[in-house]
């Protein structure tokens, strides 16, 4: 059950996902006296100033040092306190790939690494701000459980699931402010268990992250033209929710993956690799980043650049399910 | 004479900590072993798990133990020949260092029931877990201390003084850090390979800096991490130890050849036999 108004959810879907952490956190923290949170100056950015307000003695701010912030993490972690580090996706987990591997991954430590502002709307800030190929990263890792959720509610969920979970857990945050609000009645958010968002027979589109709006986005697209469409929302990106992919590969025609993230290693990866050892299995397409570093613009550029929004994924998925 | 006899005890557990790792290193075969920079920290681990921490074999989760950090954890022949001294490790195991399926990882893989406090082994590792540690300890109000080994050639590393910075931020005065200065890393003299000043640098970084001249001589080592370990101060502490590198065997000391290699038969025979001529030369 969500402890949380409709009204709040709405405010941080205007205030984004930044926020929506940020406040959620706080009330993970009320709740838990082993939560603390870690990060390396950006306590404002990252929107932590409420939470250092009420618990002054439960936040670290390292300096700008993201190497030391995943060990320190690790210390608090080997030592029984909850961990969450806070970080801009670029810095980590990719700048500190190494300490995040062998700090928390191979400890097996219960260190949350939050990576704000991951995929493209850093995208006016240049590629060093970009985190577009953090999921392979961190799916690579043993022990690590990948989460990208797609609405200010998911994150509130995913930050209480992850509180209840062993071992270290990725969560992936993306969208700007202004992310429109895809859960606001309560819902079950279980770690590892897709959502299916909506049912559909013939293309099913499957999303990772706040990206799940335009998967939603060009099923509509699509049922105006009589193509039925399943929209999953697989919010766990490792481990991989097969039984809904054995639900997947026996009853849709057409998989779409959708994700802001490299098609190399994210979960249009993760969905094939599965995908892999079955013989008779539905043609799969790849809407994501591809290998190139990304062009400056906006996130509105990027999305559209990128082939992201709704009619360019419905476009795709028409002419694929035209020649299948 | 309680202190001289402590001195003494410690001094027999280093002897017994050599051999161990001498017999470790020819188990492991043509894989060899890191005996240098192990042998140069030998006589402060020994003095850590023998004279000063707060630990029980039998118990390796007691909440209140003192906990250590091997952040250069190439050197974990010292390490283990402790825990297999202070009985967390069963002597049967020397033979299985670095082999297959082995506990015994050519750098420390975290395992609470053999006394293995974190995994170490990435140089600079070590450092900032203790610091969390350190600071896990104070959020919590427990008494405990951590202590934990780099290497001068480890401080070449940014994260260690990320990670240094940090911990004088948060005025971590339970943590104890023992620089083992050997004066040697993989390719050369520390003083060739990466000239700095770690007198200097650590002041800078707003530590409680003391010395010890002989980082072999168990009785310097034991007063001077007493002393760090009863200040509190308001600051980290760190100890600059100078080590002789492959410190007890002959032709490793000072031997760059020898910070990670096999031996043979003979350099086995030739480093037993100079154990025992230390041993019968002390007990003369």
């Amino acid at each position: 059950m969500s402890n949380i108004s409709l009204e709040t959810l709405k405010e941080w879907s205007t205030l984004g996902h930044r926020n929506s952490f940020g406040e959620s956190i706080i009330l993970l923290a009320k709740e838990r006296e082993d939560v603390v949170v870690v990060n390396a100056d950006i306590t404002t950015t990252a929107r932590l100033v409420n939470f250092e307000k009420e618990f002054s003695d439960r936040i670290f701010n390292v300096g700008i040092a993201e190497q030391n912030m995943i060990g320190f993490t690790a210390g608090l972690a080997r030592e029984g306190l909850m961990p969450f580090v806070v970080s801009i996706a670029a810095f980590a987990p990719m700048r500190c790939a190494e300490q995040i591997r062998n700090m928390l991954g191979y400890m097996n430590l219960n260190a949350r690494v939050v990576a704000i502002e991951a995929g493209c709307r850093f995208g006016p800030l240049g590629n060093t701000h970009f985190a577009t190929d953090d999921i392979a990263l961190m799916r690579a890792i043993p022990n690590f459980t990948v989460i990208c959720p797609a609405d200010p509610h998911a994150i509130y969920k995913a930050v209480f699931a992850v509180a209840e979970h062993k071992g270290p857990v990725h969560i992936r945050l993306t969208g700007a402010p202004g992310f429109p609000l895809l859960y606001p009645d309560d819902f079950e958010f279980e770690i590892g268990k897709a959502i299916e968002y909506r049912p559909g027979k013939d293309v099913a589109i499957i999303t990772t992250g706040s990206v799940l709006w335009e998967g939603i986005r060009a099923a509509e697209i699509l049922e105006k033209k009589g193509i039925s469409v399943r929209v999953i929302d697989m919010h766990t990106v490792k481990p991989i929710d097969v039984t809904m992919l054995d639900s997947v590969f026996a009853e849709n025609k057409l998989i779409v993956t959708v994700e802001e993230h490299s098609i190399i290693g994210g979960l249009g990866s993760a969905v094939a690799e599965y995908k892999a050892g079955f013989e008779k299995a539905p043609k799969q397409i790849m809407c994501g980043l591809g290998d190139s570093f990304r062009k400056i613009g906006n996130y509105e550029f990027q999305m559209k650049d990128n082939g992201l929004v709704g009619e360019d994924i419905a476009e795709k998925a028409e002419k694929a399910l035209d020649l299948s | 004479m309680e202190n001289d006899k402590l001195i003494n005890q410690i001094r027999d557990k280093t002897e017994l900590m050599r051999r161990d790792s001498i017999e470790m290193g020819y188990a492991a075969g043509g894989q060899g072993a890191h005996f240098g920079p192990a042998l140069s920290c030998m006589d402060i681990v020994a003095t850590l798990f023998f004279g000063v921490m707060h630990h029980d074999p039998k118990n390796p989760e007691m909440p209140d133990r003192d906990r250590f950090v091997m952040s250069k954890g190439h050197a974990c022949l010292a390490y283990y020949a402790a825990l297999i001294e202070t009985g967390y490790i069963p002597r049967d195991m020397i033979p299985q260092f670095k082999g297959n399926n082995s506990i015994l990882c050519g750098h420390p893989s975290m395992n609470v029931q053999y006394g293995i406090e974190v995994s170490t082994g990435s140089l600079g590792s070590g450092l900032p877990i203790a610091c969390g540690m350190a600071m896990a300890a104070k959020h919590k109000g427990e008494a405990h201390k951590v202590y934990c080994i780099v290497g001068d050639g480890e401080c070449n590393e940014g994260i260690i003084w990320e990670a240094a910075f940090n911990a004088a931020k948060y005025k971590l005065d339970n943590l104890i850090v023992i620089v083992d200065i050997n004066s040697f890393q993989l390719s050369g003299t520390t003083s060739d390979v990466m000239p700095i000043n770690l007198d200097a640098l650590w002041h800078a970084a707003g530590w409680d800096v003391s010395c010890i001249d002989d980082g072999n001589d168990v009785a310097e080592v034991l007063q001077k991490i007493t002393e760090a370990k009863n200040a509190a101060g308001g600051k980290p502490h760190v100890i600059l130890t100078k080590t002789t590198k492959g410190k007890g065997i002959s032709f490793m000391e000072n031997n760059l050849k020898f910070h990670a290699t096999p031996i043979n038969e003979e350099q086995y025979q030739h480093a037993i036999a100079d154990l025992n001529a230390a041993e019968k030369k002390r007990r003369e």
